[in-house]
């Protein structure tokens, strides 16, 4: 990493909190730690809320973004100018959280539907107890939980499309870059995948109705 | 009106926003008509408003300062991003791996001389040279080792090999490993080693 030059060819950290992202991307080209530490800043809550959200694992999500943003900086130089910056740190970010799951599945220790199954039952028991003085906002975070669950169960190839489109608001071109499939290909996944939620969640919703 | 199967299609892109105007008019007239039809799009609407309500899991506040930590490391020594340094037993180890696994090998050798030619330590001593002891007949027996002009005296092509002392000599047999059909079979050449020979399997 370069350290700091002069005052007249270093721009200043003002400046630095202004480039645009590909303009960043190139001074982290240049091997500029300040452009680094910027582009990391702007970046690490995306990634890490996209990471935990396809993992349910917040605990993870951090050495996940660690491992992301090292992924950056190592690739600094492959980075192409004029593509989009978010799309090619989510490519990376999708990509590690894919060899993650891979890694979990391998060694049994994922969380299995029916382990899910019997955690919804167990919430809709909960939702639907009618005890007084019970928490409103327990209720959500209880219900925000068993959502994350709920997606976490939904197979890998629909999930990553659902959480880049309604978790991190990516744009249909912009999900089938970073995931390498066709914009129709990308449609499809997430209305399947929308659905699939939809049935998982029903006991849920019928009950926060009621 | 459009069919539900249809209408059902067009879910994801109304809720998205990226339908068209007629397509548009055409789902909301249909919901109008079909009230199957709305509360399935009501369901999927709610499940996305959850979706869309989850908390954003923000990045711990050690992230920034280990990750720049760790780029100063991989800057240092690039290319070695998971490089951990080898520890220094590795190489100990290793020898005396080699070292183990070539004594197994030389072992069985080793005892077939010491049977033949006395104890352990004259095997120890250095190699010997091959000795003249005696020359092709007709020809007085002649020390070679204190007669070293014999040597260039006699022609090359006239030592025949008797004249070598072979007591100390062993003959080396290679033992290709017979394999059919997957699995090995007994080597007929092993069984034919006799005496001295040593079987080298390979």
């Amino acid at each position: 990493m370069k350290t700091p030059m002069g005052p007249d060819r270093e721009p200043s950290t003002l400046a630095i909190l202004s480039l645009s992202d590909e303009d960043l991307m190139a001074r982290v080209g240049e091997d500029d730690e300040r452009a680094f530490t910027e582009l990391v800043r702007r970046y690490q809550g995306r990634v890490t809320n996209l990471v935990s959200r396809v993992l349910n694992d917040r605990e993870c999500a951090d050495d996940l973004a660690q491992e992301v943003f090292i992924r950056v900086f190592v690739h600094r130089r492959n980075y192409r100018r004029g593509s989009k910056l978010s799309t090619w740190v989510f490519t990376i970010a999708a990509n590690l959280a894919k060899n993650e799951i891979r890694r979990r599945v391998r060694r049994r220790n994922w969380f299995s539907l029916d382990a899910l199954q019997e955690v919804l039952k167990d919430s809709a028991a909960v939702l639907a107890d009618p005890t007084e003085g019970r928490d409103r906002s327990m209720e959500r975070e209880q219900l925000q939980n068993e959502l994350g669950k709920a997606i976490a169960t939904i197979p890998e190839k629909y999930r990553f499309s659902l959480v880049l489109r309604d978790v991190e608001g990516l744009a249909y071109e912009e999900i089938a870059e970073v995931l390498g499939i066709p914009g129709g290909t990308v449609r499809s996944r997430i209305n399947r995948a929308r659905s699939m939620l939809k049935r998982k969640l029903q006991p849920l919703m019928r009950r926060e109705r009621s | 009106m459009i069919a539900c199967t249809q209408a059902r299609s067009w879910f994801g892109a109304y809720w998205d926003d990226e339908i068209t105007q007629a397509e548009r008019e055409a789902l909301e007239a249909h919901f109008t008509g079909c009230p199957a039809c709305r509360t399935e799009y009501e369901g999927l609407a709610h499940t996305l408003e959850l979706v869309a309500s989850l908390p954003r899991h923000e990045a711990s506040p050690e992230l920034l300062e280990h990750t720049i930590a760790r780029v100063r490391r991989v800057a240092v020594a690039p290319d070695r991003l998971r490089a951990t340094p080898r520890p220094a037993w590795v190489p100990l180890a290793a020898a005396a791996t080699l070292l183990i696994v070539g004594a197994g090998l030389l072992a069985p050798w080793l005892g077939s001389r010491g049977r033949v030619d006395g104890p352990v330590a004259s095997r120890t001593a250095s190699p010997r040279e091959p000795q003249l002891v005696r020359v092709s007949a007709g020809a007085p027996a002649v020390d070679a080792t204190s007669q070293g002009a014999l040597a260039t005296a006699t022609p090359a092509s006239a030592l025949v090999d008797s004249l070598i002392d072979h007591s100390a000599d062993v003959d080396f047999v290679l033992d290709p490993v017979h394999v059919s059909r997957g699995r090995m079979v007994s080597n007929p050449l092993k069984q034919r080693a006799q005496g001295q020979q040593a079987v080298i399997t390979f």
